[in-house]
């Protein structure tokens, strides 16, 4: 399950990526790499500049300066359209769903299915929404439904399926179990464990430290728009993480955990 | 799997009956009370030919309220559809002046209104103007153009076949009776109510069947989760205004034709009418939320309203308040329905 790291191209790179609003830099000569079938978490204070990278690779913000690799190849996301061509999917922590569509609607929303006549073909998608929701959560039926009518974890799962429903390579989960019950977030996780085995990448934004220590393979920390930290998940402990999260440095008297344990 | 889902089916039909058509059941049977009151009322109201005398004057707020609804489901507003309509028409009778044929001098002037309408969104997307804002200036801008052109006089003398669009009716049954005045069996349907039959399917089969239709619904319903799902979000709102924009240069034609006199200063508080009949039919100025069949109702309860308080005697300032009270009894209805 563990990647090799060193024989396989990167995923995603990004490279020295700037990205600032007037004065401020919000993203600061970041640098990220991700590969196949590794979950990476990214980490930082509200404001640390994460949302803001996510964004970028999403499509959603267009960086100032720096390159995207994807598969090794210099690739420019200017819309997320762009993005989602190359198959980067990202489930957004305010799940962007139209909430006056029903489910199929919001599924499908942008990449509508469509009969020869350019109609929409409603029913085509009914039945794909039906297979993939039900697959997520045994239990969805309102599928008819406006999704503002939804419970919060019926809304999770829309969003979720309309991430992996299409040919998904880089998958971006901002947040994705802060609105949802233990059952939910179980589910999620074996989720994200089951894309993981299918040698999907995913960045993981998340503030809940036992999610990250449970799913990630590697722990990358912003602060204050710098990159300050990208540790396997065994050379950290909580505790280094918060530091980095809190301070943007490790504790002093930090070594690599795992040579630790051997010595 | 299949069967699952059917046995599933019918429940959540019913529930989504009982939700989405709420407000449009209460309208329609508005509308059936008002024509029931008035028909009491006058034994006139209630005959052929005062329904086709309603449908007529209705067609022309159901083509703004076509193009409104489009406009008001994005979220916007367009406030520019009087003018508009005062600018085409215009437009097509000094065309017509130029010497360009009829039918030609109508499509430049639909193409005029459809111009008018890509500069609101234009200028709401690109420049970012809010759509109140954008729209409004618009409505001055085209009045002031279509006065300028005229100076203010109505374009008249545009010849017999300017009125056929407005004046003109299918299946229209004489009997002579070797009399001076030949005996009408059965007047015939306007053709602005058959145009408007038409561009309302047109519009319904829009907004239900094609992408754009479902984009203009995300668009209002939460633009950024459009924008983020890959919906062309600035496009999509053109589009809108651009076809309330060529509605109202139709209605215009209608409109001047009805009256074989192109009048720069018609069509002012058209706007509201039109979105009267809208938010009648259930739009929310929110976004998201509307129809075409709903609008379509809520544009004859208006016709309604006009021709049997005018039967009825009741003064023009009367009825203003009349359709006052209707349009705040509507939204609220609309508020208990989302309470609910």
């Amino acid at each position: 399950m563990k990647p090799d790291a060193q024989s396989a191209t990167p995923l995603v790179q990004m490279d020295s990526i700037e990205k600032h609003f007037g004065g401020i830099k919000a993203v600061n000569d970041v640098s990220l790499d991700l590969y196949p079938g590794e979950v990476v978490g990214v980490l930082g204070h509200n404001g640390a500049g994460k949302s803001c990278l996510m964004r970028i690779l999403s499509g959603a913000m267009i960086p100032n300066e720096g390159t995207i690799r994807v598969n090794g190849e210099v690739v420019d996301i200017q819309t997320p359209h762009d993005a989602r061509d190359l198959g980067i999917e990202t489930i957004y922590q305010t799940l962007a769903l139209a909430d006056h569509l029903n489910a199929p609607a919001n599924l499908f929303l942008g990449r509508e299915l469509k009969t020869r006549f350019g109609n929409l073909d409603d029913n085509r998608m009914m039945a794909e929404a039906v297979s993939v929701l039900k697959r997520l959560n045994p239990n969805f039926k309102n599928l008819n439904d406006p999704v503002s009518s939804l419970s919060g974890g019926q809304r999770q799962v829309v969003a979720i399926a309309r991430a992996i429903y299409f040919d998904v390579k880089i998958l971006i989960m901002d947040e994705p179990t802060a609105a949802l019950g233990p059952s939910e977030t179980a589910m999620v996780g074996s989720l994200i464990r089951q894309l993981r085995e299918e040698g999907i990448g995913i960045l993981l934004v998340s503030h809940d430290m036992h999610d990250v220590f449970e799913l990630c393979d590697r722990v990358i920390v912003m602060n204050k728009g710098r990159k300050v930290g990208s540790h396997p998940i065994e050379d950290v402990t909580k505790d280094d993480v918060l530091s980095l999260i809190i301070k943007g440095d490790l504790p002093h008297d930090w070594a690599p955990r795992s040579q630790k344990a051997v010595q | 799997m299949a069967d699952l889902d059917r046995g599933a089916e019918p429940a959540a039909w019913t529930l989504k009956l009982s939700a989405g058509s709420f407000h449009k059941l209460s309208a329609l049977l508005t509308l059936a009370l008002l024509i029931f009151a008035f028909s009491f009322g006058n034994a006139a109201f209630f005959s052929i030919n005062n329904g086709l005398t309603v449908l007529l004057q209705t067609s022309v707020i159901g083509l703004l309220g076509i193009g409104m609804t489009m406009v008001i489901i994005t979220g916007g507003i367009d406030l520019s559809v009087g003018s508009v309509l005062a600018l085409s028409g215009t437009v097509t009778g000094l065309s017509i002046k130029a010497g360009i044929p009829v039918a030609p001098a109508m499509a430049i002037g639909v193409m005029a209104g459809a111009a008018c309408g890509f500069i609101n969104g234009f200028v709401i997307t690109k420049m970012r103007i809010t759509p109140f804002v954008a729209t409004l200036g618009m409505m001055l801008i085209a009045r002031g153009v279509a006065l300028q052109l005229t100076g203010a006089a109505p374009i008249s003398r545009l010849g017999e076949s300017f009125g056929l669009l407005g004046n003109g009716s299918l299946f229209r049954i004489v009997e002579k009776t070797g009399g001076i005045f030949p005996k009408v069996v059965f007047p015939g349907i306007p053709y602005p109510v058959i145009l408007l039959g038409i561009v309302a399917v047109a519009g319904a089969y829009l907004l239900r069947r094609r992408q754009i239709g479902r984009h203009i619904y995300a668009t209002g319903s939460n633009e950024e989760a459009a924008r983020l799902s890959g919906v062309l979000v600035d496009r999509t709102k053109i589009f809108a205004y651009v076809l309330s924009g060529a509605l109202a240069g139709l209605a215009g034609n209608v409109l001047m034709s009805r009256l074989v006199t192109v009048q720069p200063n018609e069509g002012v508080m058209y706007e509201l009418d039109a979105i009267a009949a809208a938010v009648i039919g259930g739009a929310s100025l929110m976004g998201g939320v509307g129809n075409i069949s709903g609008t379509m109702i809520g544009a004859a309860i208006i016709g309604v309203l006009r021709n049997g308080l005018n039967m009825a005697g009741v003064s023009a300032f009367i009825q203003q308040i009349v359709i006052g009270i209707i349009v705040i009894l509507a939204v609220y209805v609309d508020q208990i329905r989302n309470r609910r």
